[in-house]
């Protein structure tokens, strides 16, 4: 029995960089990274890989080859429905491409696949065309790192099942352990600083729906989970400072300070707000529990 | 050893997918037993877990995993196996079986199920890390042949051998899927009936089937459409040679309605008891095998990240 012309280590590399390339398998089987693994040209590939009765070896490798975009695309355009619905079935794959060659795979798990593509989306963006337009690259990023966003917070930890704060409970603490009290957060929420109010059109997004892109101004969003249901919540500037304060760990008061040096409402104002934010938050499961 | 490793023939199953949580929470249909795609679960912290955990309760669960890689020339990924472990604490399935395949090298993931060069230096590879991973699992592996599209110059014994000679030196089971034996004869030229014939029948744990795409010149491993006729008379032998065994049917892309899949999977009773190694008389029209036109995809994996019913 001859030895194996090639060891297992050099024929996986050596695939996997011919699967692997974006202009196909005889383009792959060229290229120094296959090259340096396999040292055989297109046209003598079937010293490697064998042809069938129908199929030459570049033909059967390029089945791997196309799979290996498709199948990664489709879970791509998964991920981000509403972005590959906001930019079109075209854009998106040419930005989903170039991802994937950057950012190739290196987890066992699906779930990681996107996690960069927002960035990369940021770093590969347009120059923005001129002053008339809008900047919509850059309020395609921000719909990006929003449905990430989601889907983390989708399958993500969450509070089901576990003691939540209620109303009662707030009430029941003495108005004079709140400047010093903690807030503990449901794990499942999530804040969102964007330059664009995408919310809205997510929403119209996610039902297939069109909707003009909005001008920029800065947006702030809620993102939390609540019996397996994913929510979005429009935030003021106050109340994202409030909220981001308490993620933080800081006391209710020093939280309430950072709100009310953003907020235009007088004292009294500032108060009856804080107590309809509270009931808002609390409804939706923002927090577990007060202690201190 | 036991037949099917000593694990009972669970009947007839179907792959618990997203598109049908809501079906199966609701109806809690009739089905004799699911099994999971490890990778689905054991990161999900939100409502597949609850599904999860539901379903497991209340039918018998198989764990089927697609990133083992136990072919890669890449370290065993430890942190995936811990995983598994707890995942299979958690829902104490009656298997965990994944593929002979690798998936990527050099720390990549193609998300493929990659064919390897069939050879003394493969297997002897093979049979180190099934030993590791069954050590880590603490129970015996079942391993599925794969569809596969490319053969390399380097094999020197067929398929079925290399998984005797598996599951001959590591104790390791096997997941037949009879519509990849089909699937991987059409595209290699060789016999599935001697395949069939030629793999240790005492270590078949589990039968899968699936549709598949004819390309014409090919076939490949869709998951997309119903069991076809050449499938069907394959399994009716591969009855007959292991005894019967768990079967699972795999619709991946295109799901229908559940009750459309559970109805496919059922099919298989019409080759319960045919000793013949012949299908049965089809209680419906025979579905002739046209090639179509298609920009087909194998292993569909967009159903793992799918996050909506």
């Amino acid at each position: 029995m001859s030895a194996p012309r090639h060891t297992l280590d050099e024929l996986q590399r050596w695939m996997q960089g011919v699967i692997t390339h974006p202009e196909g398998a005889a383009a792959g089987i060229e290229s120094p990274s296959a090259q340096e693994q396999v040292g055989v040209g297109a046209s003598q590939v079937e010293q490697v890989v064998t042809r069938s009765r129908t199929l030459s070896a570049i033909e059967r490798l390029d089945i791997y080859n196309r799979a290996y975009f498709g199948r990664l695309l489709e879970c791509l355009r998964e991920e981000y429905s509403v972005l590959a619905f906001a930019l079109g079935e075209e854009l998106f794959d040419a930005f989903a491409v170039g991802y994937l060659q950057t950012h190739p795979s290196t987890s066992y798990t699906l779930g990681k696949l996107g996690e960069s593509f927002p960035e990369y989306l940021a770093a590969s963006r347009p120059a923005r065309d001129g002053d008339t337009q809008a900047d919509w690259p850059e309020f395609m990023v921000d719909l990006a790192r929003l449905e990430r966003i989601v889907n983390e917070v989708f399958d993500g930890p969450g509070s089901e099942g576990r003691p939540l704060l209620t109303g009662e409970r707030l009430q029941e603490v003495p108005a004079d352990r709140w400047p010093n009290a903690r807030l503990i957060c449901a794990p499942s929420l999530r804040l969102v600083e964007l330059k664009f109010p995408v919310s809205e059109y997510f929403g119209a997004a996610h039902r297939k729906e069109t909707a003009p892109v909005p001008p920029a101004r800065d947006s702030f969003v809620a993102v939390n989970r609540q019996e397996y249901r994913v929510r979005r919540y429009e935030l003021t500037a106050p109340q994202h400072a409030l909220l981001a304060a308490l993620l933080a760990g800081e006391s209710v008061g020093s939280a309430i300070e950072r709100a009310a040096a953003l907020s235009p409402a007088g004292d009294d104002q500032l108060a009856a707000d804080l107590s309809e934010w509270f009931h808002t938050w609390t409804t939706a499961a923002f927090f577990r529990d007060v202690v201190g | 050893m036991p037949p099917r490793l000593g694990h009972p023939d669970l009947g007839l199953g179907v792959g618990l997918r997203t598109a049908h949580f809501g079906h199966i929470l609701r109806e809690w249909p009739a089905v004799d037993w699911f099994e999971i795609i490890s990778e689905n679960f054991v990161d999900s912290q939100g409502r597949p877990a609850y599904v999860l955990d539901q379903v497991a309760e209340r039918y018998p669960v198989v764990m089927h995993g697609v990133s083992l890689s136990i072919g890669s020339t890449d370290p065993i990924n430890f942190e995936y196996l811990e995983k598994l472990s707890a995942l299979a604490r958690r829902v104490k399935p009656h298997w965990i079986s994944d593929h002979l395949c690798w998936t990527g090298v050099a720390g990549r993931n193609t998300h493929d199920l990659l064919p390897m060069p069939l050879n003394e230096e493969s297997l002897s590879h093979v049979v180190e890390r099934v030993g590791i991973v069954q050590n880590v699992l603490e129970r015996p592996l079942v391993l599925e042949n794969p569809s596969t599209y490319v053969t390399f110059a380097d094999s020197t014994m067929p398929e079925w051998e290399f998984l005797s000679r598996l599951t001959e030196e590591t104790g390791c089971g096997l997941l037949l899927d009879v519509n990849n034996v089909y699937v991987s004869s059409v595209n290699h030229d060789f016999d599935p009936i001697e395949y069939l014939n030629r793999v240790p029948h005492d270590r078949v744990v589990q039968f899968h089937l699936a549709g598949h795409t004819n390309c014409g010149t090919h076939c490949i491993d869709t998951h997309d459409g119903p069991v076809i006729d050449p499938v069907w008379d394959l399994y009716a032998r591969a009855r007959r040679l292991t005894g019967g065994v768990s079967t699972l049917l795999e619709w991946d892309a295109s799901i229908p309605a559940f009750p459309v899949v559970h109805a496919e999977v059922q099919k298989a009773k019409q080759y319960f008891g045919d000793c013949s190694g012949r299908a049965s008389p089809a209680a419906e029209p025979r579905r002739a095998v046209a090639p179509r036109s298609t920009k087909a995809v194998s292993n569909p994996v967009a159903f793992i990240v799918a996050d909506s019913e």
